[in-house]
């Protein structure tokens, strides 16, 4: 076991941050924390690395308990944070030697290290320039680097891509999988789902201080009554009987907005060629189809009666 | 790992701009105001010699004995002999203080009264008496002009004899610089608050990155001082070249106690920023202004503004100034420039010493926590 996080408590004076927060990591996956803002997932983070103070719990990383003073564990995890953090006055190369220097006392081993953390977020022809030249992507870039470089096996990425160009969040999306190829295990906290269907083997989704539910992708929209939505432009929508649609079987809910049907079906079969056919017999024309699955959303979304970005 | 560190915090505070000025920059400009606005006021405490004029007239001629107590008296006068009508003419625009007249008795002429005026009066006045007792005793006694009465009459005898507490003669601008070194020293404060900042994971992201490190927090946080420490020390040791090389100021020739004084002094600055920047959990602007408001009012209380103010703090509320390390270390410098004993030099190190000691060990209370409330 990587992580192993039980009944884990952390409290503002009167405001519950985690709430018997449990958390288990396996080696080599790549699990998501999924939550709102505010939703406990940078307090749960900082638990865990022994930067915060926690009120009640266990923490045991690689099956020992974490501490500040824990070295052996902390020289094998890195840590990418949500705000870039780096020194101003240090050039590119320099903060990654900086940074990686804290874990690795040899001079020619670092060497090697920070040209390789260069080269994988590439960043090769910027090692002089200071952060303050680089822009919103190349910084997040760096500081990237600055937390893999001494190549950890344990990354805990806390919203690596905020306020970063699609370009570059793709850059670094496909970093992160790239580090998981390698052996490495990742944890990686977003408030973006499709960032999270996209890499991550394990999702947990966190609201108001604990996980609401947990597993795969396709375990998570398995959990929730909803299946696809499926659109429908029609030709005459005057004739369609938008009741007789909600009557169908496994059909949660119907919209008809100008020529926009859009039917929201429980899990099953064939609910697509159900309504066509129900369509059809009632004469009325179709242009354009397409059936979406559901999403991250939809399960935060009847699991906690709210949409994850409220 | 400490020497790691102690490179790498080097390099970012050589390269933090703003911190250079401030701490080095900023007192070499202030030096150099110092010493445009005090370079009169030294001068303007030597003495100026009277400037006076003698009416040359057939009297005068009659009285040698005048011309040669005049000329005797070079060192209070600057002697011009003329007519009446360029007298009168150089007192009309006051190129002299007055003119002496032999009309037929001795007289002054001014248009004013002062202190020039009463210098030349002073010295007429003994004059008249010394030739009157001269004249008098000669009249008595004529075997008196033999027998050396008379040159006892004009020679003055003194029965003290002033000793000086020092090689040195007391100079009150020198201690405007040596309050302006002080001022300096504490502005190591900034290195200190930077330094803390660096390394607090509640106070910066840098400082969470470091915590998270398998590294010793107080082994970075010493070499990190130590840095700045360094720092703090050369840039004081340049502003001492800058006073003494270029502005000429004085700081006695005890080189071994003032370089005691500037590496005592650098540590008082920087762990007073340390223990400012541990303390106050306010954001990085808040610390550097308070820093900065203290560092100003302990300079002014020093006597960096006023030397009068240090005067008034010494004699009315004397804990004042043993409590203000802006005071402790001006007072260093000058009891090193003035003073042939070491008991005030020794008794200023040795309370720096405490502070230093006092701010380094709440820094350490502040730190030593390992995990934080929030960040």
């Amino acid at each position: 076991m990587v992580i192993n996080v039980k009944n884990l408590v952390k409290r503002y004076g009167d405001l519950i941050a985690l709430d018997h927060f449990n958390l288990a990591v396996q080696e080599g996956e790549i699990l998501g924390l999924l939550g709102p803002n505010g939703s406990g997932k940078t307090t749960a983070i900082n638990c865990i690395l022994s930067l915060l103070k926690y009120d009640k719990g266990t923490i045991e990383i690689y099956d020992q308990p974490m501490s500040p003073e824990a070295y052996d564990i902390k020289r094998q995890i890195g840590v990418v944070m949500q705000n870039v953090a780096v020194f101003n006055e240090l050039t590119v190369y320099e903060n990654i030697d900086y940074f990686c220097g804290l874990y690795v006392s040899d001079k020619q081993t670092r060497k090697k290290l920070v040209a390789e953390a260069i080269d994988f977020v590439g960043l090769n022809d910027f090692t002089k320039f200071y952060p303050k030249k680089l822009s919103g992507g190349l910084l997040r870039r760096l500081n990237i680097a600055c937390g893999i470089a001494h190549k950890p096996r344990l990354i805990i990425l806390d919203e690596p891509t905020v306020a970063v160009d699609p370009q570059s969040r793709n850059n670094i999306l496909e970093g992160i999988l790239k580090l998981n190829r390698q052996g490495a295990t990742i944890i990686y906290t977003s408030h973006y789902m499709e960032e999270v269907e996209q890499i991550c083997s394990r999702i947990a989704i966190m609201d108001k201080g604990k996980i609401i539910a947990m597993g795969t992708n396709e375990d998570l929209k398995k959990m929730i009554k909803s299946g696809e939505h499926i659109n429908l432009e029609l030709l005459n929508p005057e004739h369609l009987d938008l009741s007789a649609i909600k009557a169908l079987p496994h059909i949660i809910s119907a919209e008809l907005t100008d020529h926009q049907l859009v039917v929201k079906s429980s899990r099953g079969k064939n609910n697509l060629i159900m309504i066509l056919d129900h369509l059809k017999d009632q004469n009325i024309g179709i242009g354009k189809i397409y059936s979406e699955p559901p999403t991250l959303n939809d399960v935060f979304l009847e699991i906690t009666g709210k949409e994850l970005r409220d | 790992m400490f020497l790691f560190n102690y490179r790498y915090r080097l390099k970012c505070i050589f390269k933090d701009r703003q911190m250079m000025f401030w701490t080095f920059l900023f007192p070499i400009l202030l030096a150099i105001l110092f010493n445009l606005a005090f370079s009169n006021l030294s001068s303007s405490d030597n003495f100026l010699k009277v400037n006076v004029a003698v009416v040359e007239n057939a009297e005068l001629d009659q009285n040698p004995a005048f011309t040669e107590a005049l000329d005797g008296a070079d060192d209070l006068f600057v002697v011009k002999y003329t007519t009446r009508a360029e007298a009168d003419a150089l007192l009309a625009d006051n190129q002299i203080d007055g003119y002496i007249v032999f009309d037929p008795a001795l007289n002054l002429v001014v248009n004013q009264s002062g202190l020039n005026q009463t210098i030349i009066r002073g010295f007429l006045d003994d004059f008249v008496q010394s030739s009157a007792t001269i004249t008098t005793i000669i009249t008595a006694n004529h075997a008196a002009l033999h027998n050396g009465i008379i040159a006892g009459i004009t020679s003055r005898s003194e029965y003290l004899k002033a000793v000086s507490a020092s090689q040195s003669s007391p100079d009150s601008v020198v201690n405007y610089f040596y309050a302006l070194i002080a001022m300096t020293c504490l502005y190591g404060g900034f290195l200190g608050v930077k330094e803390v900042v660096a390394i607090q994971a509640d106070l910066s992201d840098v400082g969470a990155r470091i915590n998270l490190a398998p590294t010793n927090k107080l082994t970075v946080f010493l070499s990190s001082i130590l840095a700045a420490a360094t720092v703090q020390l050369l840039e004081l040791i340049m502003l001492l070249a800058f006073l003494i090389g270029v502005l000429g100021i004085s700081f006695g020739n005890q080189i071994g106690y003032i370089a005691l004084t500037c590496v005592v002094g650098s540590l008082t600055g920087v762990t007073f920023g340390t223990c400012l920047g541990s303390i106050i959990k306010k954001g990085e602007g808040l610390k550097i202004g308070i820093l900065i408001g203290s560092t100003m009012i302990m300079s002014f209380l020093a006597g960096m503004m006023s030397a009068d103010i240090k005067y008034i703090v010494m004699t009315k509320a004397p804990i004042l100034g043993y409590l203000n390390p802006a005071n402790l270390i001006t007072d260093s410098f000058y009891a090193l420039y003035y003073y042939n004993t070491h008991t005030q030099f020794f008794t200023d190190i040795l309370l720096l010493c405490g502070f230093t000691l006092f701010f380094s060990s709440v820094t350490y209370f502040v730190l030593r926590r390992q995990k934080y409330a929030s960040l």
